[in-house]
């Protein structure tokens, strides 16, 4: 009979202190994914597990930060969102937002919320987060993706050019590059003059030939605002002679090399003395990679002296999923993380560039050379075209330039190919 | 009579009764396999005559509209070359190779386990760890490969870098991973095949190699077919290796048929076109699958 009353007493204890702690307030939990590795510098903030604690402790909720990898995460995503698992806030790559625009599967930013940022951001800033008529879909993150010339200078030193200066022009990029480049013994290179992109996503390949396609008078799609609509115009003087020109340094001056596969780490490793791509993904990895390389940034060169240069501006974004359960409190999320002050902080931390024109006045970035270098190089970036078959678009450029690169196929036919591809693409995402 | 149908009832009633428990028995994996396999099948199937948004949860249908794009899809077309070379070219030297080593290692010598386990060895490991060891081997300024090559005294080579020899290079990873296997398929088959034969062969003098091609080989013909088939099914639906060590470049060189299904479905969200090419591939590997079979039931001999 005791024994009984007191299984009694324990089964009542337990059932009220389970029923006092559901009745507590819940926490709201929301998950943020973001893509983790190398090639993802811009989301170094991420690895701090703090950077949400006081808008956690404001707001009753838990932000969980989730790592997937850059070359997978987009299918995680959409089988997330087909399998009705979504994710609360997106952390991506903003030359993925068209794809995901053309499935309808994000939130545009509310109208007020979009006004406010628009006032308040640097112009490339606002080129980037403007999706025609003042209309955004998420906010660009800090540290902008600018793309530029980057170089040893102990190398240009080495071979007798003035390691303060770039190439201006692509007849100098190719002069510099046969300079530079050595080889062992037996005739092969042992280091670049330009170490180019030529394998992997056909995205990246054409992020790292946009300074030679714009500055070409090439375009991805007319009408680069637009969502739907344009073409595309590949064959031009001006970009085959862009394919030429590497070309020609691969096969002819034999000055860069299919053997070097990723320009960043060539460059890093001392394999290379100058390659094109954004800018931060060298400021980011030098200071742990290359510690004693020294190092400048400029504008990508241009085709002929006097011409404007051209350089691409890219971002990682942060948006919501439309058919997230939490969107109120996502948006809030991010507003809290991209606010001016959170700006200033994160980019003073991570030594990055900042968005809004306020920030800017202040130190460090006024008087930092890396950014004040940037700064100089902002007004002449472009930023990748909204339209919606913008994925279509970039493979079938990416796959023009492999082919001319390999020896696969001729500047002319790679890039006819090319642009009747894209112009599909560009036709179905209409539809 | 009476006695005799009151005999049979019984038998009968025992009978089903270990007829419904072998069902029971069996239901759950038949369940599972439905589900899992049966049923993604038909929907497959089903899909590819639709433009499917998964994400906006719309069907439209479109007959074979997909099918159709498909032969004026110069990618796909691309995939489907590069799936033929690479099978044509895996199958019958892996099936070769180990057959080779079949035979070598029926014989008797010291440490035969141990190489053995050495050449199962890539078997048991996954494709995605290996492909990724194999990623590094092929790099062309500190890979192993060119390394021994410089040692003596060739140039190093691209091999993933270059569209010319991204694609031999995954077919060597390819060999080298499924020589293994073959290799026990057919020394288990060397076993099975009765001493006799060769006893008689050497009484009226055949040299070995006679023993090879007259006895050895004719007798492992359905080994052989089981060889043939089975790798043939298994490299028509390459993917990992591909995904892992170029992607499908450069320049759509090494792209496969899977790989480019993956892709449509899963970057361009066109998963009716990704069916439908999963369909063609299907009716693919079921005719090859057949025709291997009628061939080489026909290449089968009974001594």
């Amino acid at each position: 009979m005791k024994s009984s009353k007191f299984i009694y007493f324990l089964v009542f204890a337990f059932a009220s202190i389970g029923f006092l702690f559901n009745s507590a307030e819940a926490q709201t939990k929301l998950t943020l994914w973001y893509p983790a590795g190398q090639i993802t510098a811009g989301a170094a903030h991420f690895s701090d597990k703090t950077l949400f604690t006081d808008f956690e402790a404001k707001n009753n909720c838990k932000i969980e930060m989730i790592e997937g990898n850059y070359d997978t995460l987009i299918q995680k995503i959409i089988t997330a969102m087909v399998g009705g698992d979504v994710p609360d806030i997106l952390f991506v790559d903003r030359s993925w937002v068209p794809g995901f625009l053309k499935e309808e599967v994000l939130e545009p930013v509310p109208a007020a919320d979009a006004k406010t940022w628009l006032g308040k951001v640097n112009p490339e800033i606002v080129e980037l987060s403007d999706y025609g008529k003042g209309k955004m879909y998420g906010y660009p993150q800090y540290g902008i993706d600018v793309y530029g010339i980057t170089w040893n200078k102990e190398h240009f030193k080495e071979a007798g050019l003035d390691p303060e200066k770039a190439p201006k022009t692509w007849a100098e990029l190719r002069e510099y590059s046969k300079k530079l480049c050595k080889v062992d013994a037996s005739g092969n290179i042992t280091r670049v003059g330009l170490a180019i992109r030529h394998v992997g996503h056909p995205h990246g390949v054409v992020h790292k030939f946009l300074w030679g396609f714009w500055a070409g008078g090439g375009e991805l799609v007319t009408d680069s605002k637009a969502l739907r609509g344009g073409e595309a115009k590949f064959n031009t003087p001006g970009v085959k002679e862009a394919l030429q020109l590497i070309y020609d340094m691969i096969y002819v001056d034999k000055s860069t090399s299919l053997n070097f596969p990723d320009p960043r780490d060539a460059l890093l490793k001392g394999i290379a003395s100058m390659q094109i791509s954004e800018t931060i993904s060298i400021q980011a990895r030098a200071p742990k990679e290359a510690p004693t390389l020294q190092w400048g940034v400029a504008l990508p060169p241009v085709r002929k002296a006097g011409d404007r240069p051209v350089t691409n501006l890219n971002s990682w974004f942060y948006s919501v999923p439309t058919k997230t359960k939490n969107k109120a409190l996502a948006w809030k999320a991010i507003q809290y993380i991209n606010s001016e002050e959170k700006d200033y902080e994160l980019c003073k931390k991570f030594s990055s560039t900042p968005r809004y024109k306020a920030n800017w006045a202040k130190d460090p970035f006024k008087s930092d050379p890396y950014n004040q270098a940037l700064v100089k190089m902002l007004p002449y970036g472009r930023a990748y075209p909204n339209n919606l078959g913008l994925n279509g678009i970039m493979e079938a450029l990416g796959a023009a330039i492999q082919k001319v690169w390999h020896n696969e196929a001729k500047v002319d036919v790679a890039l006819a190919e090319a642009e009747a591809l894209a112009n599909k693409a560009i036709k179905e995402a209409a539809k | 009579m009476a006695i005799l149908s009151l005999s049979k009832k019984p038998s009968l009633l025992i009978h089903r009764r270990y007829q419904i428990t072998a069902y029971f028995f069996i239901a759950p994996i038949v369940i599972l396999f439905g589900i899992f396999r049966v049923y993604p099948s038909i929907q497959t199937l089903a899909y590819s005559f639709f433009r499917v948004e998964l994400l906006r949860g719309r069907f439209t249908f479109i007959g074979l509209e997909n099918f159709l794009d498909l032969l004026s899809d110069t990618i796909f077309l691309k995939a489907v070359v590069n799936t033929l070379i690479y099978v044509i070219s895996i199958v019958p030297i892996s099936a070769g190779l180990a057959l080779i080593l079949a035979v070598l290692f029926n014989t008797h010598f010291r440490l035969k386990e141990f190489f053995k386990a050495i050449y199962f060895a890539p078997m048991v490991t996954s494709t995605v760890a290996a492909a990724m060891v194999w990623l590094w081997l092929y790099n062309p300024q500190f890979g192993l490969f060119n390394v021994i090559l410089k040692m003596f005294g060739f140039p190093g080579q691209p091999w993933l870098m270059s569209s010319h020899q991204a694609l031999l290079s995954i077919i060597i990873f390819s060999i080298w991973k499924s020589l293994g296997y073959n290799m026990i398929i057919y020394i288990a088959g060397l076993q099975a095949i009765p001493d006799v034969y060769y006893e008689a062969a050497r009484i009226d003098g055949a040299s070995s190699i006679q023993q090879f091609f007259r006895i050895t080989l004719p007798l492992l013909a359905p080994t052989t077919t089981f060889i043939l088939i089975y790798n043939s099914i298994l490299t028509f639906q390459v993917f990992d290796q591909v995904f892992v060590m170029t992607g499908g470049g450069p320049a759509y060189a090494t792209t496969v048929v899977v790989l480019e299904l993956y892709q449509q479905a899963f970057l361009k969200y066109r998963f009716g076109y990704a069916s439908a090419m999963a369909m063609v591939l299907f009716l693919f590997i079921l005719s090859i699958t057949i025709g291997q079979y009628a061939i080489s039931k026909r290449k089968e001999v009974v001594y």
